[in-house]
């Protein structure tokens, strides 16, 4: 073993959706294999059935698909995939108010914000309806795209739902048959390391296997970063209060009832209830705080909601993540690196941003390793941070008077700064951050946020090109929803005929 | 508006039908065409493929003009060359599912449209005789129809198996008329020369035993066309047409 060393074995410790989908972005992105290339091989319990972490993606998705060179038509058709064109937030206010979060941008977001000037008034629409054409195709159920429409493009910004339980074989098949990851079902009895670093893993019926870069995707066990490395996990329970979920599969009551084009949360005495549209059933569920509700009177909940008795299963939360998530030659990617209220989805874009950055800062050899642990540390730890407090916003802006809700703004005040001044790309310095300005935009004024007026900051020219925007906004939203067909028609096609890739 | 009505010698017997194209079956810009009609319109018509609104296959067309509803090829009622594309040339007839027995399998009958302007009380064709056997016009309609629903399967396959190979790339056809206008063609596909010459010698093989390698190369060859419709279009500009 010496800093020379080449990194060229590279082993994914389990086998739920992070190391898959681990496995899958590196064996693509480092696709010479044999003696010289890049070996990539993934070791899973057979006695560990995987969690099955969430069914919101982030449109991120949709460029990792593609990178490791699924088909979107055999992604959609064997994961029982909708679209996902951002979230709705119901009753987070006061019980009886509603916003989107769409996914595709505020208008002229890359050029100026035009927030201010929608503030400023008349609000004669809600501020994604002024500004985000999409809210109306979500209205009404409608798909992203057409059928003409290329694999992976859209005319709208979309993402998936997906059923996580079929999501996990079809990247197992595609990653061993398509890019050679090397498949081990066996049991790690040990973990052999020297100086800090993994040298090889032994197995209970298997040879040891011996890697240069051990990726820990094991799940809650953390069989490496934790058992192994115990680097400590930073709990966040003090600020979301959610530890418990109770989740059901719901059928849809006709064959040709809509499939919804948003992730809907709507607000509860003590959390919040998921509804995810598949093209197959809907994945319902109740997550809630237990200092808050006993799990008998979160399931009466559950079920005034979905207005059937239906069996749940019960879920812990516990959120928090690692102090640290790169240690020697080990990554944690998913549920070991840590875990949060599946509020915005946030658990599938983490993966695919670690796997990203794993590729991107892989060194060559051995001496290069401390490097891309000192970046990747910073980098994550500035992510779940960020998650944390951009989850945190939607509780303290709430107005609910359940004591839920109440303690949760205790001692919590909105920042200041939003008070004076609309988020903007300044505001986020980070690269890649995973809320930017528009996604503050959309929760702050969703939610009903009034900061101070500043009319000496606006201008003339500015407040007609807003309105020109506003205007333009409702005409394309309008002219879209003529052509664009609804999600279960168009999935319905694309399960009989496929999308093209051009 | 159409009204299809399936056809029987005993309510049809004397319905008399006209050969001639009307503007009602005629104002299109591109028509579908199947792939063994594709050596007689290579003479007249720039052959692409679009995408189906139906199913977004891949479907080759034939360009008949550049705006919407443009027909350049019919002109004061009449067709301007000897060949028609199927899909216009079988009007008024269409072949309709069969309503039978529940579980029956599944069959098409021979419809006619009743609203069309090609049915006529005198003059025409016949599409029966006195003693109720079908006509030559109406059997050669018939087959008419037949062929084009073989031949979209055949075209499916056909452009199921360019995608497949990465044959089809998207073009923009971009065209300028006498009086200096121009119009750019969207939503147009055609054979992607480059992909075609790193074909391996089994994958050409098997392109050339289906007929595609020929039809493939009809298409490319079709595009020169785009000039001729071109012509035509600036004879309307300039008024010449009629």
């Amino acid at each position: 073993m010496s800093p020379a060393d080449p990194i060229r074995r590279i082993v994914v410790v389990g086998g739920g959706t992070a190391g898959w989908l681990t496995a899958g972005v590196l064996a693509a992105r480092f696709p010479n294999r044999g003696p010289d290339g890049v070996s990539v091989t993934l070791i899973e319990s057979r006695l560990q059935p995987p969690i099955g972490v969430g069914e919101g993606t982030w449109p991120t998705i949709r460029s990792t698909l593609k990178q490791i060179g699924v088909s979107e038509t055999d992604f959609l058709r064997e994961c029982d995939a909708s679209f996902k064109q951002g979230s709705k937030f119901v009753g987070w206010v006061n019980g009886t108010d509603a916003y989107y979060h769409p996914f595709t941008l505020p208008a002229d977001y890359i050029e100026r914000n035009l927030a201010p000037y929608w503030l400023e008034g008349p609000r004669s629409a809600s501020f994604a309806d002024s500004l985000c054409f999409q809210t109306r195709l979500c209205d009404h159920s409608l798909a992203p795209k057409q059928i003409t429409t290329p694999e992976f493009a859209g005319l709208a910004n979309y993402a998936y739902h997906l059923d996580a339980g079929k999501f996990v074989p079809f990247l197992q098949k595609h990653c061993t048959e398509k890019l050679g990851v090397t498949h081990v079902l066996d049991e790690i009895v040990e973990v052999v390391s020297h100086d800090g670093f993994i040298e090889q893993l032994r197995t209970k019926t298997g040879s040891p296997l011996p890697g240069d870069l051990f990726i820990d995707c094991s799940g809650f066990a953390a069989l490496l970063i934790g058992k192994h490395f115990g680097v400590p996990f930073v709990s966040c329970k003090d600020t979301l209060f959610i530890d418990k979920a109770l989740a059901v599969q719901v059928p849809y009551q006709t064959a040709d009832a809509p499939i919804a084009s948003v992730t809907v949360s709507t607000a509860q005495s003590a959390g919040w209830i998921w509804d995810i549209g598949l093209t197959t059933r809907r994945g319902v569920g109740y997550v809630y705080s237990s200092a808050y509700a006993t799990e008998e009177s979160a399931a009466r909940e559950l079920r005034a909601y979905i207005g059937a008795d239906v069996s749940y299963r019960a879920i812990n939360i516990n959120s928090g993540y690692r102090r640290e998530f790169w240690v020697g030659n080990c990554v944690a990617v998913g549920l070991s690196a840590g875990f949060l209220e599946p509020l915005e989805a946030s658990a599938i874009v983490m993966i695919e941003l670690s796997a990203k950055s794993i590729a991107e800062l892989l060194p060559g050899r051995r001496s290069g390793l401390a490097q891309a642990a000192r970046i990747f540390n910073e980098t994550f730890q500035h992510r779940w941070r960020r998650i944390v407090e951009f989850l945190k916003l939607h509780y303290t802006l709430s107005r609910r008077t359940e004591p839920f809700w109440v303690d949760n703004r205790q001692g919590v005040p909105i920042p200041d700064y939003w008070r004076q001044h609309s988020p903007w790309h300044e505001d986020f310095s980070a690269r890649e951050e995973v809320f930017s300005a528009a996604s503050f935009q959309y929760v702050l004024y969703g939610m009903g946020f009034q900061p101070e007026p500043t009319p000496w900051l606006l201008n003339e020219a500015d407040r007609n090109r807003a309105r020109d925007k506003m205007t333009e906004t409702a005409r394309h939203g309008e002219s879209l929803r003529a052509v664009l067909p609804t999600n279960r028609d168009l999935l319905g096609r694309i399960s009989k005929y496929g999308l093209q890739k051009i | 508006m159409t009204n299809l009505t399936t056809l029987t010698s005993q309510t049809h017997l004397n319905l008399r039908v006209s050969p001639q194209i009307t503007r009602d079956s005629a104002e299109m810009n591109a028509v579908s065409v199947i792939p063994r009609e594709i050596p007689r319109l290579l003479a007249h018509y720039p052959i692409f493929f679009l995408k189906s609104p139906e199913s977004g296959r891949f479907e080759p067309v034939a360009l008949l003009g550049f705006e919407p509803k443009e027909n350049l090829f019919f002109n004061d009622g009449r067709w301007d060359v000897d060949y028609v594309p199927l899909q216009i040339q079988r009007y008024p007839f269409s072949l309709v599912p069969h309503v039978g027995e529940p579980g029956a399998p599944a069959s098409l009958d021979l419809a006619i449209d009743m609203d069309s302007p090609q049915i006529v009380s005198e003059g025409g064709e016949r599409l029966f005789t006195d003693e109720g056997t079908a006509t030559k016009f109406l059997e050669e309609r018939a087959s008419m129809l037949q062929a084009l629903v073989t031949g979209s399967t055949e075209a499916y396959a056909f452009t199921g198996r360019l995608a497949e190979l990465g044959l089809l790339e998207t073009v923009q056809i971009k065209v300028e008329f006498v009086d200096r206008s121009t119009k750019t063609l969207q939503g147009l596909y055609w054979i992607a020369g480059a992909a075609l010459e790193k074909l391996t010698a089994a994958q050409l093989m098997g392109l050339r035993d289906r007929k595609y390698l020929e039809w493939m190369y009809f298409q490319m060859a079709s595009v020169a066309q785009v000039s001729q419709l071109v012509l035509r279009k600036n004879r309307v500009i300039s008024g010449v047409a009629r």
